[in-house]
């Protein structure tokens, strides 16, 4: 409800209700972010890219399900290019390994706290594929029909997916029990 | 600690700060954009390049030899695939009538192995320059159909008038301008807003077929998100049927099941809207609702006459009726759905309930017709709005609402149910037992930290 207040007057042109917006969903995106890319500087980028193409389109745009869950798609589907770029990048120059960022870029505009940096790092080993379909269905709340809709994949396949990641998921987090 | 719930608790305890900077950064950036918008939406029409190259001659040869090409191949395409109406030039030409008419049904159903319980016709009249008007009668299997309500909409979208004639009661709404446009815009008996749904959802062309010897195209979405956010699993499916030679909908028709958490359907709703006619005369008295000076009326102004007072008053109706305080969806719900649709809901919640309250209203409709239940509620469901109008009110005067009826209970005296900002020094608190005070936000912190997860 509040949202669609919030996108009537940003349509309007108000700054506070943009203000708001980012306010309300930055740490959303953000965490979804470094989950994805486990890089700081990379998340604060698509975040910003996000936000701006948002503003961009506000004119056109139609609020049919919830805020969030739009702006966090937008924000996965940036990253996936992203890293669907800097896999190919990688693969000219060496032989396949899995993609890894550093998990500090050249700015240090944002401060990650103890738990987000344990989820970056645990996701950071997964393949992307796996990763993308836990945060989206964890943290944006999407069932695996919207995920596999919005990726392009069958429900059934998001559900491999995920499956295969948390069996993954399950040996990362007993090992460092272990340490 | 099982994989999945590691992975939820990390991502509750997630926590990232950003530098002023940044947020600077991006900000002023999103603002620079938005109040460009702003400013283009006001400046006047400037002369277009295209008009300056167009005044010459040997473009203007050119252009119209570019156009015809187009048109040929765009002809032979159209002819290939067999559809050719956009949705996008239906909604304009849809916004280009002054004024229209058509009926709207709506049935319900509890059990999906039974026949609709519900049955509900609205009749309505839209003028651009006049606003809307609708009569809703419902349908006793018994007498047939009979009056229940008639609603006003005037054409500022401010002022909303409901009168009741069996109860000889009326309500006028005054709302200000951003609920206005808000209730304006979700609107779902309104043709208008159906369409702007569908072109947001994932559709398909139907292909050509004929409605009651009109030729049509059809559409159809089965997205989920024509519904908003439901948390519940739901089956959409939504046809929308068009005049090939006008352009214009003939017909719509939508169907939603709801599931509960075991995947059992527990709702059905069928509506159909049809017998358009377009471009219709109207008259300004048509849209003057005629109260009779017999009628008791109250004026509710949206959002003054919206307090505290307002919102305990509706949560304790709700705990009368379901012993618990609602879900915070069925809270927001309420504060905008239409008067047609309330009557409904309310009675298909306190069905599950076994308060006095409760078997006292289903005692006291036993026998009685939709139309007589209706009228029974109608001095019900004026309360109940109140808690999600308050909060809908706080969101947008930035007070920081908080509601907790999820997991806070009628006994919990010392836990918040509600709360909101009243300076930077003060939070008001409703508490589950409904008294309210004013804390710090230390206390509040305190309050909130000892809640239920």
């Amino acid at each position: 409800m509040e949202d669609k207040l919030l996108v009537i007057r940003c349509k309007r042109g108000s700054t506070e209700a943009l203000g708001r917006i980012y306010e309300k969903y930055k740490t959303d995106m953000l965490v979804l972010a470094m989950a994805l890319l486990n890089d700081k500087s990379a998340a604060e980028d698509v975040m910003h890219d996000v936000f701006l193409s948002f503003v961009l389109n506000i004119e056109k745009f139609s609020l049919t399900g919830s805020l969030k869950g739009y702006l966090l798609t937008c924000l996965a589907n940036r990253a996936r290019n992203l890293n669907r770029a800097k896999r190919q990048q990688s693969s000219e120059s060496e032989p396949e390994e899995p993609v890894s960022y550093s998990s500090d870029g050249p700015r240090r505009a944002i401060m990650c706290n103890e738990q987000l940096q344990q989820l970056s790092n645990a996701m950071a080993q997964l393949p992307y594929d796996q990763r993308e379909v836990i945060m989206l269905h964890f943290q944006a709340g999407m069932t695996f029909r919207a995920i596999g809709k919005s990726l392009g994949i069958s429900a059934n396949t998001a559900k491999s997916r995920y499956r295969y990641g948390l069996d993954k998921l399950r040996s990362i987090f007993d090992n460092e029990a272990k340490k | 600690m099982k994989p999945a719930d590691k992975i939820k608790e990390l991502i509750n305890k997630s926590d990232v700060a950003t530098s002023p900077d940044a947020d600077q950064r991006i900000l002023a950036e999103a603002l620079k954009h938005l109040d460009k918008l702003k400013r283009n939406k006001l400046a006047p029409n400037q002369p277009n390049i295209w008009r300056i190259i167009m005044k010459s001659p040997i473009t203007k040869l050119a252009t119209a030899a570019v156009v015809m090409i187009a048109c040929v191949i765009g002809l032979s395409l159209w002819r290939t695939t067999g559809s050719g109406i956009a949705l996008a030039d239906v909604l304009a030409r849809v916004e280009q009538v002054k004024a229209f008419r058509y009926q709207f049904f709506r049935t319900t159903g509890e059990d999906p192995n039974k026949p609709y319980s519900s049955e509900t016709r609205f009749t309505v009249l839209v003028s651009q320059e006049y606003g809307w008007k609708g009569k809703i009668e419902q349908l006793d299997p018994n007498s047939g159909w009979s009056t229940f309500g008639e609603i006003y909409t005037f054409a500022d979208k401010k002022t909303k008038i409901i009168i009741w004639p069996k109860q000889k009661k009326y309500q006028r709404m005054e709302l200000d301008d951003v609920f206005a446009e808000l209730v304006w815009q979700n609107n779902p008996q309104d043709p208008r807003t159906n369409l702007k749904k569908i072109l947001a959802c994932k559709h398909e062309s139907l292909g050509r077929s004929t409605i009651d010897g009109i030729e049509v195209e059809g559409f159809r979405t089965t997205d989920p998100n024509w519904l908003g956010n439901m948390k519940d699993k739901v089956e959409v499916d939504v046809k929308m049927w068009v005049d090939v030679k006008t352009r214009l909908p003939v017909r719509y028709d939508f169907t939603y099941a709801y599931f509960d958490q075991m995947g059992n359907k527990k709702e059905r709703q069928h509506f159909v809207m049809h017998d358009f006619q377009w471009d219709v005369p109207v008259d300004a008295a048509e849209f003057k609702p005629v109260i009779p000076d017999d009628y008791t009326g109250m004026v509710v102004k949206y959002p003054a006459h919206i307090t505290e007072e307002t919102a305990i008053q509706g949560l304790k109706v709700w705990v009368e009726l379901l012993g618990k305080y609602p879900d915070p969806q069925i809270i927001t719900n309420m504060s905008i759905e239409d008067e047609g649709d309330l009557a409904p809901t309310v009675l298909r919640l306190a069905e599950k309930s076994e308060t006095p309250a409760a078997m006292r209203l289903k005692e006291e409709i036993k026998g009685l017709t939709d139309d007589e239940i209706n009228n029974k509620l109608v001095d019900f469901l004026m309360p109940i709005r109140g808690p999600g109008r308050f909060l809908d009110i706080l969101e947008a005067d930035k007070k920081d609402p908080e509601y907790y009826g999820k997991t806070v209970t009628p006994k919990d005296t010392d836990k918040v149910l509600m709360r909101w900002k009243v300076s930077d020094n003060e939070y008001r608190v409703i508490y589950g037992d409904l008294h309210a005070e004013t804390v710090t936000p230390e206390k509040l912190a305190e309050l909130e930290a000892a809640l239920p997860k």
